[in-house]
């Protein structure tokens, strides 16, 4: 770990108006428990992390959150809202939007449309006005793509907007990834190893994106990453899961000293950093 | 009570029948994840190859085809089945080598196409003048009208006999035979072990050393010897002999892929389950409720199976990773 | 690499959506339709007498396989779900706008014969008889459609093979067709129930209404509509459940909704096409149109075309239904070249003919991905790996 700043002793501060309060959640599969009492508290347009070994349950956090595996125990609220029981597309709807640690485009759909299925999230047109192309219907479309032009355009991708998505390279993908959630205009981005396949400058950049993107869209942001360095580096407060459980939770020197922290580390990918 | 006990032997011997096609879409299913629709033309092709040698041996005995009355010795009967299993298993081996093995890595959904035109030409390759031909033909009789068993009970109107004839039993014996054959060879020999593997993760077998290619070659021979056995026995339940594109056939072959995914698809024990239950729904259904309406029966058993447990009777739930 | 991170300012390369007037938008919204109309009618007018009876007949054939063909693909091709029951519809519409057009027929004019010239009385009641096929096709596609929220690919497949074999079987145990009016008023329940559509012979009798006109009328019908929603949020949304179910929920798309949809939208059109197929001269809708073969057609039309490219399987719907009158004098070794066909094309293009584009977007798209390659802009905050 490159960032080796002094301890500091400095106590969590209380999240005084948390926007994803999630509390004590957990799942079994067959036997397993793969997540057991899980809690966090993002508040708005934090950027917080959530790191572990390999299966420590991270990804399963992620599922749990968007509604992909129900929650056998616990509490989910986004705002006011309880999420609880809701299916994956209503949690979008809530507005916590994803991406997935392996990329998972619609490689038949261009870069363009990639973007702007989002924009049927929020469309009020329906069948009757989508076949008649109303006025209104043809409002609402060129809304959409403008809007995913001007996020495309953000990250550079505009010129390549016609192309099949996965005609582009990884890095791009994983981009294309991040600016598909966007489009959805969440409240809250989950992003599951977003650096994962970036070589080290590519990661730099990710970065430095990644923290535009919260100050420039407003959105928390729940961070899964194994690159210590970029955790480190850009989030506020880091969740640390082994073997489904949390066995930290603190700022990044915090963790960074934690001796539970280090043991669940040994061994595993810390040399990788 | 005598209607029962007639019906139940008839459901035991249909479901022998479709227990043994059906082992072959579970196999082939199991190991390469697409449906077969191929499978249902080799049983075709083991009945009217078995007609064409009954056609052809009888007169070298001296025995007139068309005469039920003249029934050759038995062992003309085994010849012909085994016969048969061997040229179908040469032709479910080149199907697979020439058709699907270029398309291993494909989407299912061009396997599936592709099976569904190996069929088509098998169909009417099968139908061409100088094979099969495009009429029907009466399957001359293997076997004497032996009734091995005729006892009379009670029914709704009188008593009534029921009689056991020697083409059920020998339907039953032989299915039977044939089955715990496979049981053995999948759950108890080196290949059967690599079979499983190679159903359970077809890559990562690959890797442990598995000849899958082997394998998956073995896995279509054996389905289609098994798929042959279950024409040359239809044949006999059943002589008249639909030409090969017949709706008879495709029904039937229909149906033993019910079987399979009734009774959870790639499970070979689910299989025979799956057989013999849509045998029993089927012909109890037919003679207690209407006799039009089998198929009917059939399909709605299938869909209300997979919606109360998408996987089938003895199949595992598999929950996709994310 | 430049470090910038996001850019902060709009690229002038960026398109400006366009703005319509009412008027604009009106026209945008009929032109397509009127020209169609007005195609199919001249066709009517023109083709019979140029082309003669058996071409007419092929144009007819060719028109209604679109309709079946392009609406299964917004189920097989767009959403991505497997059906192998579309005849089922097709059967379930035959049947409901045969019934009204030939009950109703005797009930108006005592007799089941044609009414009527061209766009005359007896024509509208039976394009009213098709719409009916078609809404209850519709309701039957909401039905055939629930099961695809539980089971996917080849389990989806067998049930909806499923409802068409049942139907089929339904289908035949029909009573046989009641042809006179005294006939029909004096019948009891058990002729009348089930329906009096001809069992097993099929539905006799029934006037024969189809015609170019109303053929591509229907066809043209169906192309606004694919064409409108395969360029929607909500065709968006469906070819997003075909790529990736899992992934299109996490954005928010409803998979239930869309799958039930498409299903509806499928077999609205199968319907409608079945109203055509039931009136049209030298045929008879038989149970066995409900069947797994028949249904297998269309698949392979879909195949063909490649999925989702809605102008791809048209031309695959008129191939697939020239071809076998081309080869008819080969009798025999028509379906085996058929046949061989298709396991060539799997073999050597699995994509189908056209994949997922329109047979217009063939160069431009490459030239444009030539285009943009060239011009990649070096901006800064990307990876380029
Ligand atoms: N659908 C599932 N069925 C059964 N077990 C599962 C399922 N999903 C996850 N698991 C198990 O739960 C554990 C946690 O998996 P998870 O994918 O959440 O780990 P992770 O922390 O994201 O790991 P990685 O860093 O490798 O991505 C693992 O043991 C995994 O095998
Ligand atoms: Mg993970």
């Amino acid at each position: 770990m490159h960032n080796s700043q002094p301890p500091a002793p400095s106590p969590q501060p209380p999240a005084a108006s948390s926007l994803l309060a999630v509390e004590n959640i957990g799942i079994s599969f067959g036997g397993l428990k793969a997540v057991e009492g899980f809690s966090v508290r993002l508040p708005a347009g934090g950027l917080y992390g959530l790191i572990g070994p390999n299966g420590a349950g991270k990804t399963t956090v992620f599922n749990l959150l968007t509604g992909v595996y129900p929650a056998t125990t616990g509490r989910i609220s986004l705002d006011t809202q309880n999420l609880n029981g809701l299916k994956p597309h209503e949690v979008a709807a809530a507005g916590i939007a994803r991406t997935f640690q392996n990329i998972r485009l619609f490689p038949g759909l261009n870069v363009l449309d990639n973007v702007q299925l989002a924009g049927q999230l929020r469309a009020r047109e329906g069948l009757a006005s989508t076949l008649l192309r109303t006025r209104r219907y043809a409002h609402e479309e060129s809304e959409i793509r403008r809007k995913a032009f001007e996020l495309l355009d953000l990250f550079g991708l505009q010129a390549r907007a016609e192309e099949p998505a996965d005609s582009l390279s990884y890095g791009y993908q994983r981009y294309l990834e991040i600016v598909r959630a966007l489009a959805a205009e969440p409240k809250v981005l989950l992003l599951d190893e977003p650096a994962a396949g970036l070589n080290s400058q590519e990661k730099i950049e990710l970065a430095k994106s990644i923290r535009q993107i919260r100050d420039r869209f407003g959105v928390a942001i729940l961070l899964i990453e194994h690159d210590m360095g970029l955790v480190m580096e850009i989030c506020e407060q880091i969740t640390v899961l082994d073997h489904g459980v949390i066995i930290a939770h603190g700022s990044p020197p915090e963790i960074q000293n934690d001796p539970k922290v280090i043991a669940a580390y040994l061994g595993s990918d810390v040399g990788a950093v | 009570m005598a209607d029962f006990a007639q019906t139940l032997m008839t459901a035991l011997a249909v479901g022998s029948l479709y227990a043994l096609i059906a082992l072959g879409y579970t196999m082939v299913y199991g190991i390469l994840k697409f449906i077969n629709f191929a499978h249902s033309d080799i049983v075709v092709l083991g009945a009217w190859l078995s007609f064409t040698m009954a056609q052809r041996l009888l007169p070298m005995l001296g025995l007139d085809p068309h005469n039920p009355a003249t029934t050759p010795p038995l062992w003309v009967g085994e010849v012909i089945l085994l016969a048969s299993m061997a040229f179908c298993s040469l032709i479910g081996f080149a199907i697979e080598r020439l058709a699907y093995k270029p398309l291993r890595k494909a989407p299912r959904l061009n396997v599936l196409i592709t099976a569904i035109g190996v069929s088509l030409l098998l169909q009417n390759v099968g139908q061409l003048n100088f094979v099969f031909g495009p009429s029907p033909q009466k399957m001359p009789a293997l076997l004497p009208t032996w009734e091995l068993l005729r006892v009379s009970l009670p029914s709704a109107n009188g008593n009534r006999d029921v009689v056991v004839g020697l083409v059920d039993v020998v339907i039953i014996v032989t299915s039977a035979v044939l089955m715990i054959a496979l049981e053995y060879l999948v759950f108890r020999t080196k290949t059967g072990t690599a079979m499983r593997a190679v159903s359970f993760d077809i890559d990562a077998s690959a890797l442990m050393g598995i000849p899958v290619d082997r394998v998956v070659s073995f896995t279509f021979v054996l389905g289609s010897a098994l798929a042959a056995a279950a024409g040359f026995l239809y044949a006999l339940k059943y002589p008249g002999l639909n030409q090969p594109a017949h709706a008879t056939w495709v029904l039937l072959g229909l149906k033993a892929f019910v079987a399979a995914v009734i009774g959870g698809i790639g499970n070979v024990r689910g299989a025979v389950l799956g057989g013999f239950v849509i045998a029993f729904v089927e012909q109890f259904g037919a003679f207690y409720l209407s006799s039009n309406y089998r198929d009917v029966y059939v399909f709605a058993l299938l869909i209300a199976i997979l919606l109360v447990r998408p996987s089938g009777l003895l199949g595992s739930t598999v929950r996709e990773k994310v | 690499m430049t470090q910038q991170g996001l850019a902060t300012a709009p690229l002038e390369s960026a398109r400006p959506p366009r703005e319509r007037g009412l008027v604009g938008t009106v026209v945008n919204s009929a032109w397509p339709v009127a020209v169609g109309l007005t195609v199919a009618a001249m066709m009517h007018v023109m083709l019979p007498t140029t082309i003669g009876p058996f071409y007419t007949r092929i144009v007819i054939d060719s028109g209604i396989a679109i309709i079946l063909a392009v609406s299964l693909n917004i189920v097989n091709g767009m959403t991505g779900q497997f059906s192998l029951g579309h005849a089922a519809f097709l059967a379930l519409g035959g049947y409901t706008a045969g019934m009204i057009t030939f009950y109703g027929s005797l009930l108006l004019w005592n007799s089941p014969a044609k009414q009527g010239g061209f766009l005359g009385s007896g024509e509208w009641l039976f394009a009213f008889a098709c719409l009916m096929g078609g809404i209850v096709a519709t309701l039957a596609g909401y039905v055939v459609g629930l099961p695809s929220l539980r089971l996917r690919g080849d389990y989806l497949a067998i049930v909806t093979l499923g409802f068409g074999e049942i139907l089929r079987v339904i289908l035949q145990q029909t009573r046989p067709v009641i042809d006179s009016v005294e006939k029909l008023k004096n019948a009891g329940a058990a002729q009348l129930w089930p329906p009096p559509v001809g069992g097993a012979v099929g539905f006799n009798g029934l006037p024969k209404y189809t015609n170019l006109f109303w053929v591509y009328a229907f066809a043209t019908f169906m192309l606004v509509v694919a064409f409108r929603l395969k360029r929607s949020s909500l065709g968006r949304a469906m070819i997003s459940v075909r790529e990736d179910e899992f992934a299109a929920q996490a954005m928010g798309v409803n998979v239930a909704r869309i799958k039930v949809l498409a299903f509806m939208i499928a077999a609205f059109f199968a319907g409608l096409a079945g109203g055509l197929y039931a009136h049209e001269s030298g045929l008879i809708m038989s149970p066995r149109d409900a069947g797994f073969q028949r249904s297998l057609d269309y698949v392979l039309m879909t195949v063909l075309g490649g999925r989702g490219s809605i102008s791809g399987v048209m031309l695959a719907a008129i191939i697939l239904t020239v071809m076998p009158e081309a080869l008819r004098d080969f009798d025999q070794y028509r379906l085996i070249v058929y046949a061989l066909l298709l396991i060539g094309m799997m073999l050597l293009r699995p994509q189908g003919l056209f994949g997922i584009h329109e047979v217009w977007d063939w160069r431009p798209r490459w030239r444009s991905r030539a285009a943009t390659t060239r011009s990649m802009p070096a901006k800064g905050g990307r990876p380029n790996a």
